[in-house]
C-alpha cells in the first residue's frame, strides 16, 4: 500500500511539473493567438533551442545556471523576432486563413536539421543545478528539479500575467489583443506589439526548454511532442483563457502521469483522445468563451 | 478560389483522359526500370492521399494535419486481413478502404462546430492517436511492423508485376481524379465552396450543413485509405515510423504547394513534394532545411500554390472557355401562384428571446397573411432582427410558437425552416464569395435539386441535363433583380446594392412561401432604391409573401400592405401605413416623449 502512495506521490509532482512546463508553452500560445490569430506550431522547437542552448552555455562555457536560462531566454525571444517577421508577418495577409500554421512548422523543421547539425542526434543529459539526488518526502522520491520545475514555471504564468494586466506594455498587448484597430488609434504601435507578443511567447519557451532539460534528455527531438501537448492544453484551457490554460496544463501532465502508473501506453495517447472528448462536446475548449454568431 | 481552366463536359475531354490514359500505360513500358517504377507507383498513391487532403482543404476550408492517421487505417487494415486472416488483396483491400472512410465519418464528429486552431487540433490529435497506436498497440507490431504483407494479386490469384501494379495505382489514381473533378464542379463542389463563404447562408436556403461536412470528411478518408492501401501492398513490410506528424505535414504542404482547389494542384504538389527526397538523397544532412525551406517558400510567395498562381497570370486566363449563354427560364416563379389561398401563412404567439440577461423579444404576436408585404419598422434594437433569426432558426425562441398556416412547427435549424417554405436575406450580406452569381442562385435550388453523391460523381445525363435546366431559372431569377449581365462574374465584384439583390434571387430560388428581407435598402442608392421597390411588387405579384425590415421610410410605407411596428422587444403598433404613421406610440418611439423635445427638432 505504502508503495502505492509513493508512487502516487512521485506522479503527483510529475504532472505538476510536466504540467507547469505544458502551462508555461501554452501561456505563449496565449499571448500571441488573442494579438494576431496565430501562433507558432513551432513553439516545441524553440523549447529545444532553449534547452540545448542552455546547455551549452551551462556545460561548455561553464557559465551559472541562471546566466545559461537568461541566455536561453534571450536567444529564444530574439527568434521570436525573427519568426514574427520572416513565417507570420508575411502570411497573414492570404487567403487560406490557416497559413501560419505550415509556414511556423516549416521553420520548426529547419531548426530541428539546424540542432543536428549544431549539437548532433544523440539525447544529451543536463545535469540538474540541484544535484541529481533524489529527496526523500515521506516515502515518496522526488527530484528537487521537478519542485524548482513546479515554482519557477508556475511563478513565470503568473509574473505574466501581472505583467499583462498592470505594466503599461503589458496593457497596449491587451489593448491590441482585444481591437487593433482601437489600439492603434490610440497611439499603440501594433506591429511592434505583434513583434513582442512573438518574444516573449517564443522567450517562454525557451525557458521551459532549460528548465525540462535536466529530467529529460536535451537533443534536437525533444521538442515536438511538448510542444504539441501544450497545445492541447491551451485548446483545452480555451485559447483565449489564460486562467483555462494554466488549468489545462496541470491537468493535462497530472492525467498523463498518474495514466502512466496503470499503463504506459496508455500515457501517450490519452492526452489526444481526451482533447477529442472535450472538442466533441465543447468546441471552442472547456472553459473557452462560447461564440455567438451575430447575424 | 478558382474554378478549374479546364472541365471535363465534352468529347475533347475524354479525348484528353485518354490521353493521361495512354501515357500512364506506356510510362513503365517505356522507362523499364525497376527503381523508376516503383517511384512512379509511390507518385501515384501519394497524389491521391493528396487530392484526398484537398477535398478537404481546397474545398471546405478545413485543414486536417492528421491524414497520416487516416493513411494509417488504411495500410494497417490491409496489412492485418491479407498477412493474419490470409484475405486475398481483393477482398482486404476495399475492408482496408471502408475502414478509412469510417474513420473519417467518426473524426467529422469533432470537427464539424471547431474552427481554426481548434479544428487543427482535432487532426493532430487524431493523427498523434494513431501514431501512438501503430507505436505501442502489440496488434500492429510498433517498430517491428507487419511483415510479410502478400504481394498484389491478380483476380486469378498469381502475383502483380510492378508494371501491372503501377497500372492500378495510376488508373485508380486517374479514376479518383475525375470522380474529384466532377463532384468539384457538380452540385456538391459547389454547396462546399458556399459553406466556406457563410455556413449560415448557406443553410438559409436549405444545406444541411453538418451532412456535407461529413460527406467531404468521409471522401477524403477515403482517398487516404485508398493510399494506405497501396502503400502496405507495395512495401510488403509496414511499421509504424512511416506514419507520423510530418507525414501529414509533407502531405498538407503538397496539397497548398499545388494550388489547394484547383484541379491540378494536388497532382503538381504532390510530385514536386514526393521527388525532393528522392532527388536531394545524397544531401541528406540538410534535407530538411531544403525541405523547411521549401514549404515556407511556398506559403510565403504562392499562397495560392504553383497552379492557382499560373490560373492568375492574364495569358492563361484568357483559355478560359468562355460561359454557356443561358436562356432564361421564366416560369421559375409560378411555384408561388397556386398557393395564393387566404389566411395567414405565418402566426406567431408569444415569441421571446434573452440572451443572458437582456431580453431581445418579450412575447410578440404577429401574423403574416398570405400573399401581401408585411412590413417591419422600430428603432435600432427594438428586435426586428431577432425576430427574423428566431423565426428563421438561427436562434431558439426562449417561449412562443411559431406555426406555419395552422401547423405549430417545433424549434429546428435554418435549414429545416428553409424546407418549410421560409428563407430570408441577411442586414449583414452573406454572399457566397467564391461562387459566381449565377451560382450563388444556384446554390438556392438546393432543396430541388433531386441528383445526389453517384449522379454527380459519374455525371449522368440526368444529373446534366436537371443543371442546365435550373441554370435556365437561375438566370430568370436574376433578371427578375436585374443583374442578369453580371451572371458569371465573382459575386464580391457586384455593387453593394446589387449583392443585396442577389441575396434575394438566391432566397427567391429556394421556393420560399414567405420571404424575409432583412434591412434590403440600407445602404443602396437611390436609383436602385426605385428598382428594389419594384422587384418586392413583382416578387408579390407573383404570389410570395414578404416580410420586410426596412428603416427607410418611404419605402416601407409604399410597398406594405401591414406595418408592424416593434420598441425594446414588444409589437407596439400594427394595422396600415396610414394608420401606423399617426399611432402616438410609434411617434414616442422614434422621436421620444414631446415635452423631452425641448428645441423641437427631429431626432430621427
Amino acid at each position: 500500500m505504502s508503495l502505492f502512495f509513493a508512487k502516487l506521490w512521485q506522479a503527483l509532482v510529475s504532472g505538476l511539473s510536466i504540467g507547469s512546463i505544458y502551462a508555461l508553452i501554452a501561456e505563449g500560445y496565449y499571448i500571441t493567438f488573442v494579438t494576431t490569430g496565430a501562433l507558432n506550431f513551432g513553439q516545441g522547437e524553440f523549447l529545444m533551442i532553449g534547452a540545448l542552448f542552455g546547455l551549452t552555455c551551462y556545460v561548455t562555457f561553464g557559465l551559472p545556471y541562471a546566466v545559461a536560462v537568461i541566455a536561453a531566454v534571450l536567444l529564444t525571444g530574439v527568434m521570436g523576432a525573427a519568426l514574427e517577421r520572416g513565417a507570420i508577418r508575411p502570411v497573414m495577409r492570404h487567403a487560406l486563413s490557416l497559413s501560419w500554421v505550415l509556414s511556423t512548422v516549416a521553420v520548426s523543421i529547419i531548426l530541428k536539421n539546424a540542432a543536428v547539425n549544431l549539437w548532433g542526434p544523440e539525447q544529451i543529459k543536463f545535469p540538474s543545478p540541484f544535484g541529481e539526488a533524489v529527496l526523500q518526502i515521506g516515502s515518496a522520491g522526488i527530484f528537487p528539479q521537478e519542485l524548482f520545475i513546479i515554482v519557477a514555471a508556475l511563478g513565470t504564468v503568473f509574473a505574466v500575467q501581472m505583467f499583462l494586466r498592470r505594466s503599461l506594455l503589458g496593457k497596449a498587448l491587451i489593448a491590441v489583443a482585444f481591437n487593433r484597430n482601437a489600439a492603434a488609434v490610440m497611439g499603440i504601435n501594433v506591429p511592434r506589439m505583434v513583434v513582442f507578443a512573438f518574444v516573449l511567447s517564443s522567450a517562454l519557451a525557451g525557458l521551459g526548454g532549460i528548465l525540462i532539460a535536466p529530467i529529460t534528455f536535451a537533443w534536437a527531438y525533444m521538442g515536438t511532442v511538448p510542444g504539441i501537448k501544450a497545445f492541447a492544453a491551451a485548446i483545452f484551457g480555451g485559447l483565449e483563457n489564460p486562467i483555462g490554460i494554466l488549468i489545462g496544463g496541470l491537468v493535462i501532465g497530472l492525467l498523463e502521469q498518474l495514466l502512466g502508473m496503470v499503463n504506459s501506453n496508455l500515457k501517450e495517447g490519452i492526452t489526444f483522445f481526451f482533447i477529442l472528448i472535450v472538442l466533441a462536446i465543447r468546441p471552442t475548449g472547456l472553459m473557452g468563451r462560447r461564440e455567438i454568431t451575430k447575424v | 478560389m478558382q474554378l478549374p481552366i479546364f472541365a471535363f463536359s465534352g468529347p475533347k475531354d475524354w479525348a484528353l483522359v485518354a490521353l493521361a490514359a495512354l501515357i500512364l500505360a506506356l510510362l513503365p513500358v517505356v522507362f523499364d526500370d525497376p527503381f523508376f517504377i516503383l517511384v512512379m507507383q509511390s507518385l501515384a498513391y501519394l497524389f491521391i492521399v493528396t487530392l484526398g487532403l484537398d477535398i478537404l482543404v481546397g474545398w471546405t476550408g478545413q485543414i486536417s494535419l492528421g491524414h497520416a492517421g487516416l493513411y494509417a487505417v488504411g495500410a494497417y487494415t490491409t496489412a492485418l486481413a491479407s498477412a493474419r486472416l490470409g484475405l486475398p488483396f481483393w477482398l482486404s483491400a476495399p475492408l482496408g478502404v471502408a475502414l478509412a472512410g469510417l474513420f473519417g465519418a467518426a473524426l467529422a464528429v469533432p470537427s464539424l462546430r471547431a474552427k481554426g486552431p481548434y479544428l487543427a487540433m482535432v487532426t493532430i490529435a487524431f493523427g498523434f492517436m494513431a501514431e501512438v497506436t501503430s507505436n505501442r498497440w502489440s496488434l500492429t507490431g510498433g517498430p517491428m511492423g507487419i511483415m510479410s504483407i502478400p504481394p498484389p494479386t491478380l483476380p486469378d490469384g498469381s502475383e502483380m508485376t510492378a508494371t501491372q501494379y503501377f497500372w492500378l495505382i495510376a488508373g485508380v489514381a486517374l479514376l479518383c481524379h475525375l470522380l474529384a473533378a466532377n463532384l468539384f464542379r457538380s452540385r456538391m463542389g459547389r454547396t462546399l465552396l458556399a459553406l466556406q463563404g457563410s455556413e449560415i447562408a448557406a443553410q438559409s436556403v436549405g444545406v444541411n450543413v453538418y451532412r456535407y461536412k461529413v460527406l467531404a470528411f468521409v471522401i477524403s478518408s477515403v482517398y487516404a485509405g485508398i493510399g494506405g492501401v497501396f502503400f502496405a501492398h507495395q512495401n510488403g513490410f509496414i511499421n509504424s515510423d512511416t506514419f507520423v506528424f510530418s507525414l501529414s505535414v509533407s502531405l498538407l504542404t503538397s496539397a497548398l504547394m499545388g494550388g489547394s482547389g484547383t484541379l491540378f494542384g494536388p497532382l503538381v504538389g504532390s510530385v514536386i513534394l514526393n521527388l525532393i527526397p528522392t532527388v536531394f538523397a545524397s544531401l541528406h544532412d540538410y534535407h530538411l532545411y531544403i525541405y523547411g525551406g521549401i514549404i515556407l517558400v511556398t506559403i510565403v510567395f504562392l499562397p495560392r500554390g504553383i497552379v492557382g498562381s499560373l490560373q492568375q497570370m492574364p495569358a492563361l486566363r484568357r483559355l478560359r472557355r468562355p460561359p454557356a449563354v443561358i436562356t432564361p427560364d421564366r416560369s421559375v416563379l409560378d411555384f408561388a401562384r397556386d398557393s395564393a389561398q387566404d389566411g395567414p401563412v405565418l402566426v406567431v404567439r408569444g415569441l421571446a428571446k434573452s440572451f443572458g440577461g437582456i431580453r431581445a423579444l418579450s412575447g410578440v404576436d404577429v401574423a403574416i397573411k398570405r400573399g401581401t408585404v408585411h412590413g417591419l419598422i422600430g428603432p435600432n434594437g427594438s428586435g426586428k432582427s431577432t425576430f427574423v433569426n428566431v423565426v428563421t432558426g438561427v436562434f431558439r425562441a426562449s417561449a412562443g410558437k411559431i406555426m406555419l398556416g395552422e401547423r405549430e412547427l417545433p424549434p429546428q435549424g435554418p435549414h429545416r425552416m428553409a424546407q418549410h417554405g421560409i428563407t430570408r436575406t441577411f442586414q449583414s450580406i452573406r454572399l457566397f464569395v467564391d461562387l459566381s452569381v449565377i451560382d450563388n442562385v444556384m446554390v438556392g435550388f438546393h432543396l430541388q435539386l433531386k441528383s445526389g453523391l453517384w449522379a454527380h460523381l459519374l455525371q449522368t445525363r440526368a444529373a446534366v441535363a436537371e443543371e442546365a435546366a435550373y441554370r435556365g431559372k437561375a438566370m430568370a431569377l436574376l433578371e427578375l433583380v436585374g443583374i442578369a449581365e453580371r451572371a458569371h462574374d465573382p459575386a464580391q465584384n457586384l455593387s453593394y446594392g446589387q449583392q443585396r439583390l442577389l441575396e434575394i434571387a438566391r432566397a427567391l430560388a429556394a421556393r420560399p412561401q414567405l420571404l424575409m428581407l432583412d434591412e434590403p435598402a440600407a445602404g443602396v442608392n437611390p436609383t436602385e432604391l426605385h428598382h428594389l421597390s419594384r422587384i418586392i411588387r413583382d416578387i408579390k405579384a407573383a404570389g410570395v409573401t414578404l416580410l420586410v425590415i426596412e428603416h427607410h421610410m418611404e419605402l416601407i410605407m409604399g410597398i406594405s400592405d401591414v406595418i408592424s411596428v416593434f420598441d425594446f422587444g414588444q409589437k407596439i403598433s400594427e394595422g396600415s401605413a396610414a394608420a401606423v404613421r399617426e399611432d402616438k406610440k410609434v411617434i414616442e418611439a422614434y422621436l421620444g416623449v414631446a415635452e423631452a423635445d425641448h428645441d423641437g427638432a427631429v431626432h430621427a
